[in-house]
């Protein structure tokens, strides 16, 4: 009855400010697309360039292997000199130059040098650039009978599709980001309103006004996710989901609480809104770079990989890569949910004891 | 007053203000000499802090303002003799900074407005207003009264000619208002006039020449004496109930003759009569009669003692409210007050000392609980859930309070009828005028029959009519229904409507007596000036 009465007056606040609400239809709809859409990691559309003082066949094969969408069409340079320039100016980002030995090489020794000058600043993408460049090299050395021979069956995201990846790390990001501001919000407003004493005042115990306030929020957030699940992975980006979409559910109102502990500290050390947004961005980037959300954990220092483990978003973010793409079940994920329930009663429950003094 | 040789500085010639299509003054006319004081009085949302922010050249208008010999139409035209005119806006110290010192404040407006440092002149203002011994202290600790000091000195700092004050004393205690004007004075002595709108009538005696602004016009000017004799001749002693006419403070206003002995007006009739003349009619007020079985001591405190580190903020108040009492709690700013109705709200913890809600110690939180579920509280500034519907609110509170739907329904539509707020229950609290706000907030708070309440500075801001109102709601409420009452004002005049008053100075209690007897004790002075003296009296 009186939760009901904190959910009601929580959600005609969150529906009558109407800011509000366009940011969070923003932040779970267009911005996940725009994430999808815009941020790449695999090259496309890479100028590339060469120069050819072998002057054979092969060379000609191997030149219209880069094709689009990955590669603009190679442009040839007369010498090496000429392509360094064409690199420094920006005119191509990749140089390749078959020397004149390259093809005897090829054939008789089997072991060919050949020159690449990449420029590097978009680190990522001339790492990923390379690797295509070699595996398409190797088809060629396999076509020359190599004793080895790699057969490549690529798992869970079989077409390298990154929309899929990027939409729901966008996704997740915004959730930790929203998670934080409107918990914190719902809060710090009855302090800058000036209702806080009125609140307070309710006979209502404080646990009480806590946790309806923190349900009432998580309550939208899941009502967000839902919006962008449906419409933006599901329905724009096609993204397949091999797992049950509950547990998917289960482990997001876990996170939520999670998140929530530490917004309830936020709430307790901000009197101001404008504070709230100060203390969200320096909290929720660490948790965001210390999660796996853009950089797999794998490829993280040693030391930093053991802070991760206290992320609440490192488990959200594993659980949910594993149930859209592995398909895990529900007992494959329950070392994440343990380890999501776990991180949501300890930062709930300092959370809760920090904000409990002001009641 | 010499007047005739002095010279005319400003002159406002058709001045209209407008926001979109809401006009908020039209046609005002009025001219100001060297050295004069001139008071703006009225309602709030009368127009006058409109015609102020035009005149120092911070606002848009429409009509021509004369300052000395320039001419301009627009804040644009303005900028040229913006360093002659000084303006402080409402609002307590709204335009300090709570990180800043008193030194740095001064450091940081001098160099915004690119003056040179006159050392003798910086610490003539800071002795004036008490504050040279207080120059590192950070403007976040100091007092309502001394943040209002300080704001009106650093609105002096550029030597200003003309200085514009928007109710400088609003929700300041009478100590420091009388500070406040000390200030002035000296000022004015220099050659300075000053445009000041006041809601304290005493404050308005004290002002050259003054106009009283109603909806965007104004309709009376003169001196106080003036204005009070246009009264006079309706004006009785005495306070009746009669739906024709205004009663407050003693007196009572009708426009048709009354078979009452005729007395002697004051400047607050003004409201009334003019009120009256535009066929407004004072609220109905309709409180059934209630027999609830309430003990005869309601609260009481016994040594009740908070600190704030090495600060005592209240150091062993005893306090006794017994059962259909209203007791008025009284002191300066910082003396205490909000930090005891907090102690007694249970929103502080009780540092030394004992409390019983009805015979009974609270002492757990689970004591807490219940006592909260006996009281009801206004806050100063009615706060209420601006996205809420009046309507939404109650029902909010109606439910916290555990009343079921039908009977939140009935008290809702009950209490919309006696307090008469009932065209309004749909609007947003910004919506309304702020004497709705403060009935509908007194609802709010006695939705669930609560045994006491506590009003922390209800009538601030509050427009005179709006105030005698309220006053009688809370006399109705205390009659009928047994309640008692434990209010804190700035308006010393309302004292007289309380049973008891108990002042605070410094956390300490000083004064704990019937209105009766501290009149008897200090004949023929009105509140205010009783309240000075006891002040006084206890250094």
């Amino acid at each position: 009855m009186k939760m009901s009465a904190i959910l009601k007056k929580e959600f005609l606040v969150f529906f009558r400010n109407a800011g509000l609400v366009i940011f969070i239809l923003y932040a779970f709809t267009l911005d996940i697309y725009i994430a999808g859409k815009g941020i790449k990691v695999t090259p496309r559309n890479v100028s590339i360039g060469y120069v050819n003082e072998a002057d054979n066949l092969i060379v000609n094969k191997i030149i219209s292997s880069f094709h689009k969408p990955q590669f603009k069409q190679p442009k040839m340079f007369l010498n090496e000199k000429a392509l360094k320039n064409a690199i420094y100016n920006r005119k191509i980002i990749v140089g390749i130059v078959f020397d004149k030995q390259f093809v005897n090489n090829l054939i008789s020794k089997k072991q060919a040098k050949l020159q690449v000058l990449i420029d590097s600043t978009a680190a990522a993408q001339a790492e990923v650039t390379l690797i295509y460049l070699q595996n398409i090299l190797m088809k060629f050395e396999n076509n020359l009978n190599l004793p080895a021979k790699i057969n490549i069956i690529k798992l869970f995201n079989p077409n390298s599709n990154t929309k899929w990846f990027m939409s729901l790390s966008e996704l997740m990001s915004n959730i930790t980001m929203l998670g934080l501001v409107l918990i914190a919000v719902v809060f710090v407003r009855e302090k800058e309103n000036g209702t806080w004493d009125i609140m307070l005042l309710m006979p209502v115990r404080g646990s009480l006004i806590i946790f309806s306030k923190i349900l009432s929020q998580v309550l939208i957030l899941m009502a967000g996710i839902t919006i962008s699940v449906g419409l933006i992975v599901f329905g724009v980006f096609n993204t397949p989901i091999n797992g049950n979409l509950l547990d998917f559910y289960l482990i997001s109102f876990l996170f939520s609480f999670a998140i929530g502990g530490i917004a309830l500290v936020i709430a307790a050390v901000s009197k101001t809104i404008l504070e709230v947004g100060h203390l969200t961005i320096v909290i929720m980037l660490p948790l965001i770079f210390l999660s796996g959300a853009w950089t797999p954990l794998s490829a993280m220092n040693p030391f930093i990989q053991y802070l991760s483990y206290l992320s609440p978003l490192r488990y959200y973010i594993q659980a949910t890569q594993d149930i859209f793409f592995r398909g895990s079940g529900f007992f494959d994920l329950l070392p994440y949910f343990f380890a999501e329930l776990f991180m949501a009663m300890v930062l709930f429950y300092i959370g809760y004891k920090k904000i409990g003094k002001l009641f | 007053m010499e007047n005739g040789e002095l010279r005319k500085i400003l002159e406002v010639k058709n001045l209209s203000v407008s926001y979109g299509k809401k006009v908020a003054i039209k046609n005002v006319n009025f001219s100001l000499k060297e050295q004069e004081l001139l008071g703006f009085i009225g309602a709030d949302g009368a127009g006058k802090s409109s015609t102020l922010h035009a005149i120092a050249g911070v606002l848009s208008f429409e009509g021509e303002i004369v300052y000395k010999n320039y001419v301009y139409h627009s804040p644009k035209e303005a900028e040229k003799i913006k360093y002659e005119i000084s303006l402080m806006p409402q609002g307590l110290g709204l335009v300090l900074y709570d990180f800043l010192s008193v030194k740095e404040h001064f450091d940081f407006f001098r160099d915004l407005r690119g003056l040179k440092k006159d050392k003798e002149y910086e610490n003539r203002l800071l002795k004036m207003a008490g504050l040279y011994e207080f120059q590192n202290r950070l403007a976040g600790n100091l007092s309502g009264g001394m943040r209002q000091k300080l704001s009106l000195i650093l609105s002096l700092l550029p030597r200003p000619k003309l200085l514009i004050l928007d109710e400088p004393t609003t929700g300041v205690d009478p100590i420091s208002r009388a500070e406040l004007w000390n200030i002035v004075n000296e000022m004015r002595e220099d050659g300075m006039s000053a445009i000041i709108s006041t809601a304290y009538m005493s404050e308005a005696n004290k002002m050259d020449k003054l106009m009283l602004f109603d909806e965007g016009e104004i309709i009376a000017s003169g001196t106080s004496e003036e204005l009070i004799e246009s009264i006079k001749d309706y004006t009785y002693e005495g306070e009746i109930e009669n739906n024709k006419c205004f009663s407050f403070n003693n007196r009572t206003y009708s426009l048709k003759p009354l078979n009452l002995k005729k007395a002697s007006p004051t400047l607050e009739g003004i409201f009334f009569v003019n009120a009256l003349k535009k066929g407004k009619k004072p609220i109905v007020i309709n409180v059934p009669e209630k027999d609830i079985e309430i003990p005869e001591i309601i609260v009481n405190a016994k040594c009740l003692t908070k600190k704030f580190g090495e600060f005592i903020a209240d150091n062993c108040i005893d306090l006794k409210l017994k059962k259909s009492e209203i007791l008025g709690l009284l002191g300066a700013n910082g003396a205490g007050k909000t930090t005891f109705i907090k102690m007694l709200l249970g929103l502080y913890p009780i540092d030394e000392g004992e409390l019983y809600l009805l015979g009974k110690r609270i002492r757990s939180y689970e004591d807490r609980l219940t006592l909260k579920s006996k009281i009801g509280y206004v806050s100063q500034k009615f706060s209420l859930y601006k996205d809420l519907s009046i309507k939404e609110n109650l029902e909010y509170f109606a439910k916290m309070h555990s009343l079921s739907v039908g009977e939140t329904k009935r008290k809702i539509e009950e209490f919309a009828r006696m307090f008469e707020f009932e065209e309004y229950l749909n609007a947003f609290p910004k919506e309304v005028p702020l004497g709705i706000n403060q009935r509908f907030s007194l609802a709010a708070a006695l939705l669930h029959e609560p045994v006491v309440l506590f009003l922390d500075e209800p009538t601030s801001g509050v427009d005179t009519v709006a105030r005698s109102a309220f006053w009688r709601l809370l006399r109705k409420l205390k009659e009928n229904t047994g309640i008692s009452i434990l209010i804190t004002t700035h308006y010393m005049n309302e004292a007289e409507y309380c049973d008891r008053v108990a002042v605070l100075k410094r956390g300490v209690k000083i004064v704990d007596d019937e209105v009766k007897n501290l009149h008897k004790k200090y004949p023929r002075l009105d509140f205010e000036e009783i309240f000075l003296q006891i002040y006084k009296e206890n250094q």
